[in-house]
C-alpha cells in the first residue's frame, strides 16, 4: 500500500513540475527523495529496489496470520466485540465478501476490505449479548404498577404522555441539539369542552389534531433546553384549554366561512330547495312563511337536508352520492 | 490495514416516560382550573380498578453506574492483544521485545505529545469537548512570576523545579524577608523527595540542568530513565536540604520528618538514625511515616540479627510512647525488614501479625508477601510446608484488593514460586483464581513481573497437568497474557513427549518462530530431535518433513545459527522417512559443505530409502559420498548397493572400487 502511496506523491510531483519554477521543482525533488529514503530505510524489502544487498537488511516483516485461526467455536462472542467498534477482519471469524465483482470475478474477500469497514455493523448487538444487557439492567428497573395492566386503563389514569428522546455519541463532544425536543399528545375527549370550546380549540391548534385518533400532539424545541421545552408544552395546553372556554366579543362576528361544519338552515341549498318547491306548487296555498315551514317539515325535504348536509360534510362518496340522489327523486318526484 | 481510530458515532433511541398526573387532586377540588381540565370518568372508573395505582419510586444511581453494569457482562477475549495495541496481525507484537517496544513507543509519543501541548499552549486553546475535560487542555509548566517573592517560591515548589526553587529560597534570605513556616516545610519536602536534583521530565533533553556538575548528568546519561534510577541517588554531605535545614531558626518535627525520610530514601540510613536522636533530644515526636522510613532503614545500619530486631522494637517502643498510631505501612516495613532477619523471623513475624490484628489493620498483599518470604525460603521448602500457603489461600479466596503499598506486586509471583517449587497444582490454581476475582488483575505489575507470573504458572502446567489441559491454557494465555521464553517452550515441548502429542510439533514450530525464538540453537535441536526419534504414521511424517524443510530454510536464512551434526542427521532422517528424496540428497550435500560426518545410521537408512523408491543413481552417488568422507562403512555400503539395485556396469564399476578400497588401506 505504501508503494501506491509513494507513486501518487511521484506523479503529483510530475504533473505540477511543469506548472512551478525551477525552485519549486527542486523543492519537489527532495521531498520525493526524502520520501524514498524513509520508505526503503523501514522493515519492508520492496521487490523494485532490489539494487540493495540482502545483507544487514532485516528480512520483511510475515503479515502474520489473523486470529480468526485461533478462535475457539464456542468462545464468547460477546467479550470479542462488547460494544459497537468498526469491523477488523482480523477479528470475525466469518468469510464475508463485500464489493463489486469487477470483471466477472468475484465480491473481494473481507480482508482490507473498506467496504465493510464503512457500513455500520451490529456484531456487538448478538442476540445472547441483549440478554446479557437485559439481565445487567433489570436491577435499575422498578416494577411496573400492577392496577396498571391493560393500555386502556393507562390511557384513562395518564392521559398526557410526553415524548423525548436520548442521543449517545462517541465524539468529543456528548451534547445533542435534538435532545431538547418534547412532543407532548393527549386525547381531546378526555377534556371538559362545550362545542364552542372544542371547535375554537380546533381553530387554535391546527395541524396539531389528527382527527381520526382523537390525539392533539404539541412538539415544542423554541427553547435550548428539554425541561424548558417540557413547561412550555404544560403552559401550551393549560393556555389552549382556557382560551377555548373564553367568548370573545369578536367570535359574534363569525361568518359562514368560517363554519367547520355545513349547516343546511339558511343556506343556499334551502332557499333554492323551497323556491323549487313552491315554483311546483306541490303545496297549498297560503302564507309565504308558513308554506315554507311546512314544507320544510316534509319527511322529503328532511331526507334532502340530510344528504345535502351529508355531502357537503363528509365529501363525495358511492354511498353519499346515491343518498342524495334518491333524497332529489323523492322531492322531485321522478 | 490498521483499524480507523475514529469510532463511528450511533444513535440509541430511548421510550420516552409517561407522565405523572397525581391521582388525587383528579377527585379532590372539582372548581380548582387546572384539574378540571380533565373529565371525570363516572363510576366506570372506580368500578373497574379497586386496587390503588402504586406508583414506585424512582431509583437513583451515579452516572456510570449503567457502564458499569453493561461492562460486568463482558470478559476477557483470550485471542485478542492487549488493547493499547491496533487489533491487526501484521501490526501487533508478536514477541516479548516487540511488546516492550511498541507499549515504549506508544507512551514516548504520548509523552512527546504532551510536552508540545504544555509547552506551546497557544496553539491549544480552543476546547472542543463538552463536557470539559481537563487533562487534555495544556498544562502550565512554565514560570509565571519572575520577581523575588514568596508566592514565585511557592510556585516553583508545585511546579517541583528543585534547583530554581532553592535559588529562589536564597535570594528570599538574601534579601532579609522571610519565609513562612509552611513554605519552608514544603520546600524541605521538595528537596528531600528529589534528593536536590530536579526531577527529569519526560520528553524534556536532559540538558536542562547545566548548572549541575557534569559528571552528574553523565551519571544520570548511564543510568536511563530505569525505574531503579531513584534508588542510585545518593544523599550527598551537605546538601541543599541539610544546609537550609540548619539555617532555620526553628526546626519543628515535620522539617526533621522531611529530613529524615529523604535521608532513608536516598540512601543515608546512619545520618537519618543521628537527625532522629536529634529529634527525640529536642523532645520532638515524629510522626508515622518517619518510623515507617526508620523501621524500613533499620537492616542497613545494623547487621547481626538481633541487634535488628532489637532496635525495630525500640523504635516501635517509642512510637509507642510517643502516641503515634502505627498504620499498615508500619507493619509492612516490620515485615520486610524481618525478611533480613535470619531465623528470627519465623517467630516474630506471626506476632507482628497478630498485633496487626489486634489494631484491627488490614493487611495487604505486601504483608502476605513478606510472610510467604520469611516461611519459604526459595528452593529449600519440602513439600510437607505448604499449610501455610494453603490457609494464607483459604482466607483470601475471593477477596478483591486495591494497591496499598508499592510491594503488593511482588506478591502474586513469590506465591506462583512456592506453588513451583512445591510442584502443587491445586495451589496453582488456587491462586491463578484469585487473580482472577475483580480488579486482581491490576496487582499483578509491570509486564516483567506478569510474564514472571505466567511463565511460572505455565511451567507448573506443563510439569503437573494432562496435555490437553496444557493446550487449552496455552491458547488462553498465550500469546495474550505471556510471551513464554525458550525455558517455557522447552517445557511444553517436554509435555508434548510425556503425553505422545508429537504430532502437535510442526505448530508449536510455527509458534516458535512467531514468538522469534527459532534463532535458539538449543531449542530447535531439541524439537528436531524429538520429531525425528519415532516413527509415526504417514500423514505426520509429512508434516513433520514440512517442518524440517521450514528449519532447514531457517537455518539457512541466519548466518548466525550454525547446523550441528545432531540437528543435520535429525533433519535429513525426517526427510527421508516422508521419502523426499531429492531434499535429503541436498542435505547429505549440506553435510559436506558445513565438514559434518552422517552417521553410518544415516547412510543406510538413506540406500534402504533409495531402494524403496528405485534410484539407483543415487546410491552409487551415496557410496561415492560416504567413499568422500572416508566412511568406514563404504565397503558395507557398497556392497548392499551392488546386491540390491539394478545398475549399469558404469555404475557396477564404480561401486565395485569402493569395496575394495579400505582393503587397500589397510594394506
Amino acid at each position: 500500500m505504501a508503494s501506491l502511496i509513494r507513486n501518487v506523491f511521484l506523479s503529483l510531483g510530475r504533473t505540477n513540475v511543469c506548472g512551478l519554477g525551477i525552485k519549486e521543482t527542486t523543492n519537489r525533488v527532495t521531498y520525493a527523495t526524502a520520501l524514498f529514503a524513509n520508505s526503503t530505510s523501514g522493515n519492508k524489502g520492496l521487490p523494485d529496489r532490489g539494487g540493495r544487498g540482502s545483507v544487514g537488511r532485516r528480512p520483511r516483516r510475515e503479515p502474520g496470520e489473523p486470529r480468526t485461526e485461533k478462535m475457539p467455536l464456542d468462545q464468547d462472542w460477546t467479550s470479542v466485540y462488547p460494544s459497537a467498534t468498526s469491523f477488523k477482519s482480523n477479528a470475525v471469524p466469518l468469510p464475508v465478501r463485500m464489493g463489486y465483482p469487477v470483471k466477472r470475478g468475484v465480491p473481494p474477500e473481507k480482508k482490507g476490505n473498506l467496504e465493510l469497514v464503512k457500513i455500520p455493523n451490529f456484531l456487538h448487538l448478538t442476540p445472547a449479548a441483549i440478554k446479557k444487557h437485559c439481565e445487567a439492567l433489570k436491577p435499575f428497573c422498578t416494577e411496573w404498577p400492577s392496577a396498571l395492566d391493560t393500555d386502556a386503563k393507562c390511557d384513562e389514569h395518564f392521559p398526557i404522555k410526553v415524548e423525548s428522546t436520548d442521543y449517545v455519541c462517541a465524539g468529543p463532544s456528548v451534547r445533542n441539539p435534538s435532545a431538547r425536543i418534547v412532543h407532548l399528545k393527549v386525547k381531546l375527549s378526555r377534556f371538559n369542552l362545550n362545542d364552542h370550546a372544542r371547535k375554537k380549540m380546533l381553530k387554535l391548534v391546527g395541524e396539531r389534531y389528527c382527527k381520526d385518533s382523537d390525539i392533539l400532539s404539541i412538539t415544542t424545541d423554541s427553547c435550548p433546553l428539554r425541561q424548558q421545552n417540557y413547561e412550555y408544552a404544560k403552559y401550551l395546553l393549560t393556555v389552549l384549554y382556557h382560551e377555548s372556554w373564553k367568548i370573545e366579543a369578536w367570535e359574534a362576528e363569525k361568518t359562514a366561512a368560517d363554519m367547520e361544519e355545513y349547516s343546511w338552515e339558511d343556506s343556499l341549498s334551502q332557499k333554492n330547495m323551497l323556491d323549487t318547491l313552491l315554483r311546483m306548487k306541490v303545496a297549498g296555498e297560503g302564507e309565504d312563511a308558513d308554506v315554507r315551514k311546512q314544507l320544510l317539515e316534509r319527511k322529503e325535504v328532511q331526507d334532502y337536508k340530510d344528504s345535502v348536509v351529508r355531502l357537503k360534510n363528509e365529501g363525495a362518496s358511492e354511498s353519499s352520492m346515491l343518498q342524495y340522489k334518491e333524497a332529489v327523486r323523492k322531492v322531485l318526484n321522478v | 490495514m490498521a483499524a480507523p481510530c475514529r469510532h463511528v458515532g450511533h444513535h440509541i433511541k430511548r421510550n420516552g416516560s409517561f407522565l405523572r398526573i397525581n391521582l388525587d387532586q383528579l377527585f379532590a377540588s372539582r372548581g380548582f382550573r387546572w384539574t378540571s381540565a380533565l373529565q371525570q370518568q363516572g363510576a366506570e372508573v372506580h368500578k373497574e380498578s379497586k386496587e390503588p395505582i402504586v406508583i414506585p419510586r424512582k431509583k437513583s444511581w451515579s452516572s456510570e453506574a449503567v457502564l458499569e453494569a453493561l461492562a460486568s457482562t463482558v470478559h476477557r477475549d483470550p485471542t485478542a492483544y492487549p488493547y493499547q495495541f491496533q487489533d491487526d496481525p501484521y501490526l501487533s507484537p508478536r514477541t516479548s521485545a516487540e511488546f516492550k517496544l511498541f507499549s515504549l513507543s506508544q507512551e514516548s509519543g504520548r509523552a512527546a505529545a504532551k510536552y508540545f501541548i504544555n509547552n506551546n499552549p497557544k496553539f491549544f486553546t480552543k476546547d472542543f469537548a463538552e463536557p470539559h475535560i481537563p487533562c487534555l487542555m495544556p498544562e502550565s509548566v512554565a514560570l509565571r512570576l519572575e520577581e523575588v517573592s514568596e508566592e514565585a517560591l511557592k510556585e516553583r515548589i508545585t511546579l517541583r523545579k528543585v534547583s530554581a526553587a532553592v535559588e529562589m529560597y536564597d535570594q528570599l534570605l538574601q534579601a532579609g524577608t522571610s519565609v513562612s513556616m509552611e513554605t519552608t516545610q514544603e520546600l524541605l519536602d521538595l528537596i528531600c523527595l528529589y534528593c536536590d536534583k530536579n526531577p527529569v521530565q519526560e520528553g524534556e533533553p536532559e540538558v536542562e540542568d547545566a548548572e549541575e556538575a557534569g559528571e552528574e548528568t553523565k551519571r544520570r546519561k548511564h543510568k536511563g530513565r530505569r525505574a531503579a534510577d531513584h534508588l542510585r541517588t545518593s544523599w550527598k554531605e551537605n546538601n541543599n536540604a541539610e544546609r537550609i535545614f540548619n539555617l532555620l531558626p526553628e526546626k519543628d518535627s515535620r522539617c526533621y520528618s522531611a529530613l529524615i525520610r529523604g535521608m532513608v530514601k536516598h540512601g543515608a540510613y546512619s545520618k537519618a538514625f543521628s537527625l532522629y536522636t536529634d529529634l527525640l533530644n529536642n523532645r520532638l515526636s515524629a510522626d508515622v511515616h518517619t518510623f515507617n522510613a526508620l523501621i524500613s532503614a533499620v537492616p542497613d545500619i545494623r547487621d547481626k540479627f538481633n541487634e535488628r530486631w532489637d532496635l525495630i522494637t525500640e523504635l516501635l517502643n517509642q512510637m509507642n510512647e510517643q502516641k503515634v498510631h502505627p498504620n499498615l505501612l508500619t507493619f509492612n516495613s516490620v515485615l520486610k525488614a524481618l525478611r533480613r532477619c535470619g531465623f528470627l523471623a519465623k517467630t516474630y513475624a506471626p506476632q507482628t501479625l497478630n498485633e496487626m490484628k489486634a489494631l484491627g489493620i488490614a493487611p495487604s498483599l505486601a504483608t502476605y508477601d513478606h510472610i510467604l518470604a520469611v516461611f519459604y525460603k526459595s528452593g529449600s521448602s519440602g513439600p510437607n510446608n505448604t499449610d501455610i500457603i494453603q490457609d494464607m489461600l483459604t482466607e483470601l479466596e475471593g477477596t478483591s484488593f486495591t494497591c496499598q503499598d508499592p510491594h503488593d506486586v511482588f506478591f502474586f509471583s513469590s506465591a506462583m514460586r512456592i506453588c513451583l517449587d512445591s510442584k502443587d497444582l491445586e495451589l496453582g490454581y488456587k491462586v491463578h483464581s484469585l487473580v482472577e476475582v475483580g480488579d486482581n488483575w491490576r496487582l499483578l505489575g509491570d509486564s516483567y513481573q506478569q510474564s514472571v507470573f505466567y511463565g511460572r504458572f505455565f511451567s507448573l502446567l506443563c510439569m503437573m497437568e494432562h496435555i490437553d489441559v496444557v493446550l487449552k491454557w496455552y491458547s488462553r494465555i498465550i500469546p495474550s497474557l505471556y510471551y513464554p521464553n525458550p525455558q517455557g517452550m522447552r517445557d511444553l515441548l517436554q509435555a508434548l513427549d510425556t503425553d505422545g502429542r508429537l504430532d502437535l510439533l510442526p505448530t508449536i514450530w510455527k509458534d516458535i518462530k512467531t514468538l522469534g525464538h527459532d534463532n535458539k540453537v538449543d531449542l530447535v535441536e531439541e524439537l528436531l530431535s524429538l520429531m525425528a526419534r519415532e516413527e509415526h504414521s504417514p500423514e505426520v511424517q509429512e508434516s513433520f518433513a514440512a517442518c524440517a524443510l521450514d528449519v532447514k530454510s531457517v537455518f539457512d536464512g541466519r548466518s548466525s545459527m550454525e547446523w550441528s551434526t545432531s540437528s543435520l542427521s535429525h533433519v535429513t532422517t525426517l526427510l527421508l522417512r516422508a521419502n523426499k528424496l531429492q531434499q535429503a540428497w541436498d542435505m547429505l550435500l549440506l553435510f559436506k559443505a558445513k565438514n559434518r560426518v552422517p552417521s553410518e545410521v544415516l547412510l543406510n537408512n538413506f540406500l534402504s530409502v533409495c531402494q524403496s523408491s528405485g534410484a539407483p543413481k543415487r546410491a552409487v552417488e551415496l557410496v561415492q559420498l560416504a567413499a568422500a568422507f572416508c566412511l568406514p562403512a563404504t565397503p558395507v555400503l557398497a556392497k548392499t548397493a551392488l546386491a540390491e539395485f539394478q545398475l549399469t556396469d558404469e555404475q557396477r564399476s564404480i561401486l565395485s572400487e569402493f569395496e575394495a578400497a579400505p582393503e587397500k588401506e589397510t594394506e
